[in-house]
């Protein structure tokens, strides 16, 4: 597990930086989300989100994903980061970079990661909408009666 | 015995972070049971909990030092 990173900040990322510091010599490919603030969602106009996290268990859980990732997919280097505090129309909220030989494995492993972060890293973000503001609640089941 | 409150559940409670008193042996459940109790608004959610940073399930044995933590479903990303 050389050199993986998972960060939380509240300061803007740079997508570029954190996808180059996954780059390795044996690698072909980096794939890298870039997960930005919406504006409209369902018809809803949002203003701006503020993200929050428990700090150092969403940590832990994006640890985890990284490793169970490497079992899964012949990726090279994982990291994520997550922003959090307030975050304007457009601005990244997330970056997750996977590095691999070759770029199936570094795909499928991005979209995995996403998909498991939403579900179990513990991040909540409030939108603010025109006329009010609310904590959005995830649909997943309880990671622990899941298995996760 | 500290108890973390985070997003929906900081603003449901008031609180960030309180502490409870529980007997010894307590299971994780019995913690929950107590702070439904003191804020039945938090019934309206669906939630999850944890023991030290880690998800519960609920019949964890846990004692004083030990961290709790009660939040809703996640929504990062």
């Amino acid at each position: 597990m050389i050199n993986d990173f998972y960060e939380l900040t509240t300061q803007p990322l740079d997508v570029g930086a954190i996808a180059r510091r996954v780059c390795l010599p044996e690698c072909g490919a980096t794939v890298t989300l870039d997960g930005y603030v919406r504006q409209f969602t369902k018809g809803r106009e949002t203003l701006y989100l503020v993200y929050e996290a428990y700090e150092p268990m969403a940590l832990g859980e994006m640890e985890k994903l990284g490793a169970q990732a490497r079992e899964r997919f012949e990726i090279a280097r994982v990291g994520i980061v997550h922003r959090l505090g307030k975050l304007e129309i457009g601005e990244t909220s997330i970056v997750i970079s996977v590095s691999a030989p070759h770029r199936r494995a570094a795909f499928e492993a991005c979209e995995w990661l996403i998909k498991e972060l939403k579900r179990t890293v513990p991040i909540w973000k409030k939108e603010v909408y025109k006329g009010g503001e609310t904590w959005i609640e995830g649909k997943s089941e309880p990671p622990a009666a899941t298995g996760g | 015995m500290q108890i973390l409150f985070f997003g929906a559940t900081a603003q449901a409670t008031g609180e960030r972070e309180i502490e409870i008193d529980l007997a010894e042996r307590a299971k994780a459940s019995d913690a929950f049971e107590q702070i439904l109790k003191q804020f039945p608004q938090l019934k309206q959610h669906s939630l999850l909990f944890a023991v030290n940073q880690e998800y519960a399930a609920g019949d964890e044995t846990i004692q004083n030092g030990d961290e709790l933590a009660i939040f809703t479903a996640v929504s990062g990303g």
